[in-house]
């Protein structure tokens, strides 16, 4: 059978499962209703940071993907108490170190300013800034690189490969 | 007989009396063997019940995730905190993520006392860890049950690999065996489908090691339950090619690999002669002293925790090594004290397992202009080499090797803002990566048991097991040989950056734990006969990881397999003649 016939047929008789049934949601504790870890004006800040992180140019940026929401989530479900505690904490002291030097708020500096803002306080080591900003920076990567949109056009993950050659020609 | 019960009709409890509740047979457990015992008694005409204590999966319906793409998974696969924190000891498997988390068993669901540490991994629905398992299926040769008689440890096994092999070569064709013909007398052929292909650096690694070990050691790729080119009687299971997906932990909606949900079970059930009752844990097998024999099944309803006895004339044990060893402890009468078909107090002993500690990793820098296309739900495989004819070293038997190469694909993750953009949107080529990974042999021992806690019962009121499996010496040998001599072998075929690990791990984490119920040649020293039946309790057979007299070093699953057709087929023509009645 021909790949695409096959993508068609499979479509056709599994459709895509978008809701578990219960006994599969057993598991998980936090449903559907999205991370509550930060406030609102902490998430404003959150989207920003991953924006500065990842822009928008001629592809979307991290917060076109949501990627600000799987931080959250990931912070909330998946570390520690005191890491949670983190993420609001060193957006707060983000915003503030923006005050501080451009006497502004973080969301309303120009991209380059934030930009410059992240990196110096990235650099600074062993310092609360760098290891908060190193950790958001990480899950961004990991929010974009497997978000839809670039496993789709960048890595191009196929669920169904239907066939694996040991040696070919790279370009081939 | 019971032609009033219909295949598909849930038998109402305690409401239709003793008649209702009888059959010809009764398998315990739904996993892997299971499956088998089920499928063949109802195959050759036995009217069978089948338990399972967990709730049912249909093949296809029932598997939730197996379309979901990566990004559908909101943590990206990640266990949150909470789950790993209630459950440490599931959480450990390489398996348990968000895309299959519902096929495990939660810790505290049946909870057992770690006298010494070990990770029970459990799977309680209708296919058990068929669903999950990893799917290699090397053949035991004629170097591997002849291994205690040789070197002087159990007990000499009552079967040989002629024995076996025809039921080998039966239950490969049903499930779908893809494997290269490698004619190794230490790892012998079976019914394969095509084979998949080993990758540029790994026919490498083949090359280089057959070279300079004279042709004594073998990198091969792994006979595993993948239906790479489809049978008729593949297609006859609604079964079809594997598709690559690799995501076989979710369930396949192909049946491209083996499970009792795609394969034997769905089989066994067109027959007619199969009842499948889920949420049904066992509590006991009932012995009658005046008969002499195994007369049924004690269960409990999950759910309502109502008690209701099931009736056969054989009663097949499948309950998974250690769930196994639990009913029969727990199957108590005053001909057996201690135990079903325990007159000479070793069930429960001689547990053994796969040791799994030792890795090594490392890069290759040559091929550069070469890479892979596709997946495969595969990988190399390096037979035992180590004291196979003969003693070798200061310990006993040896380990095989699972042994895979990738290309790996990087893009440059420095910088940030439109640097760090522009580096993850750059993929690039590195070296190939090279990993391997040991299966050891572990020797069982009397000191190495399970055993019922006294005090301490598991949500049902069953009493919990006390687990006492431990490394030895020779295990402790066996890691330190295995990373030398691999270390060795990748050195000298020019790998880089190679590093060794031992992970420490507990007993139990490899999910190959067998024995306790072990088959011998003496009743006074096992507990099974050749063909697992108790040696006490003749209509009484146990057919899954608790008969294994030793472990070998193959992934034991298709042993099972075998295993359980043979004894059915001994079984149902035992019936026949009149003798289990």
């Amino acid at each position: 059978m021909h790949r695409r016939e096959l993508l068609k047929t499979l479509t056709g008789i599994f459709g895509m499962a978008v809701t578990l049934p219960s006994w599969a949601n057993g598991w998980t504790s936090t449903g559907l209703s999205g991370p509550d870890l930060l406030s609102k004006e902490q998430k404003r800040l959150l989207s920003d940071l991953v924006d500065t992180i990842l822009p928008k140019t001629d592809t979307p940026g991290a917060s076109d993907l949501g990627v600000q929401h799987f931080v959250e989530l990931m912070v909330q479900d998946c570390f520690e108490k005191p890491v949670q505690e983190q993420l609001g904490a060193g957006l707060v002291r983000l915003d503030k170190e923006a005050q501080n030097r451009f006497g502004r708020g973080f969301s309303t500096l120009q991209s380059g300013q934030k930009l410059d803002l992240v990196k110096s306080l990235a650099g600074k080591k062993d310092s609360e800034e760098s290891a908060f900003l190193n950790s958001v920076r990480n899950l961004t990567i990991q929010g974009y690189t497997s978000s839809e949109y670039f496993m789709t056009n960048v890595t191009k993950y196929e669920l169904i490969p239907a066939r694996y050659h040991g040696c070919v020609d790279i370009g081939s | 007989m019971n032609n009033d019960i219909h295949q598909f009709e849930n038998i109402s409890i305690n409401s239709r009396g003793k008649k209702s509740n009888t059959f010809e047979a009764i398998v315990i457990g739904s996993g892997i063997s299971g499956g088998w015992s089920a499928k063949e008694l109802a195959e050759k005409g036995v009217k069978t019940l089948l338990l399972e204590r967990g709730r049912n999966v249909e093949h296809i319906k029932d598997y939730p995730t197996t379309n979901m793409m990566p990004w559908e998974f909101e943590h990206r696969e990640k266990m949150p905190l909470e789950i790993t924190k209630e459950n440490p000891i599931v959480s450990k498997c390489y398996n348990f993520k968000e895309s299959s988390a519902h096929f495990f068993v939660k810790d505290n669901e049946h909870p057992y006392v770690q006298e010494k540490p070990f990770d029970w991994i459990r799977g309680y629905q209708v296919g058990g860890k068929s669903l999950l398992w990893a799917r290699q299926t090397q053949r035991w040769s004629k170097y591997d049950f002849d291994g205690p008689a040789r070197d002087g440890f159990a007990v000499e096994w009552p079967v040989s690999y002629d024995d076996i092999a025809p039921w080998y070569s039966y239950v490969e064709r049903f499930a779908g065996i893809s494997g290269n013909k490698d004619g190794l007398d230490i790892l012998p052929d079976g019914e394969f489908l095509p084979p998949h292909e080993l990758n540029c650096v790994e026919k490498y690694f083949s090359d280089q090691v057959a070279r300079l070990y004279n042709g004594t050691r073998h990198i091969i790729i792994g006979r595993c339950a993948h239906i790479t080119e489809a049978q008729p009687i593949h297609l006859e299971q609604g079964r079809a090619k594997c598709q690559h997906r690799v995501i076989c932990e979710r369930g396949c909606p192909f049946g491209g690999y083996f499970t009792s949900v795609s394969s034997t079970i769905p089989w066994a059930l067109k027959t007619g002669n199969l009842t499948l009752k889920t949420d049904s844990v066992v509590h006991s097998i009932i012995y009658d002293e005046k008969k002499g024999k195994a007369t049924g099944v004690r269960v409990i309803d999950a759910h309502t925790r109502e008690m209701t006895d099931y009736y056969a004339k054989v009663i097949f044990v499948n309950a998974s090594a250690i769930n196994t060893n639990l009913i029969l402890l727990n199957s108590i009468s005053s001909r057996f004290p201690n135990g079903l078909g325990n007159d000479n107090g070793l069930l429960g002993k001689y547990v053994a397992f796969h040791n799994y500690r030792a890795g090594i990793s490392g890069q290759y820098e040559g091929f550069l202009d070469k890479t892979t296309d596709g997946k495969r739900p595969n990988s190399g495989y390096i037979p035992r080499f180590r004291n196979v004819k003969k003693q070798e070293t200061d310990f006993l038997r040896g380990y095989a090797a699972g042994f895979g190469a990738g290309r790996n694909v990087g893009n440059d993750r420095s910088g940030w803002g439109e640097d760090l953009k522009k580096g993850l949107g750059t993929m690039r080529y590195g070296n190939w990566h090279v990993g391997s990974h040991m299966m050891g042999e572990t020797i069982p021992k009397e000191s190495n048991y399970v055993a019922l806690d006294k005090v301490l019962k598991d949500p049902f009121g069953i009493p919990q097991l006390r687990i006492h499996v431990e490394y030895d010496d020779n295990d402790e040998k066996m890691v330190k040989d295995y990373l030398e001599q691999m270390t060795e072998m990748f050195e000298k075929a020019g790998f880089t950056n190679i590093r060794t690990r031992d992970d420490h791990r507990y007993p139990g984490l490899d999910i190959h734990e067998m024995g306790g119920v072990r088959m011998g040649k003496d009743p006074k020293t096992s507990l099974l006969n050749k063909w697992n039946q108790m040696h006490a309790v003749p209509n009484v057979f146990v057919t899954d990881g608790a008969c294994m007299t030793s472990t070998a070093t193959q992934n034991p699953s298709l042993t099972y397999m075998a295993f359980s057709a043979r004894s059915a087929d001994y079984a149902v023509k035992e019936m026949k003649k009149g003798n289990l009645r």
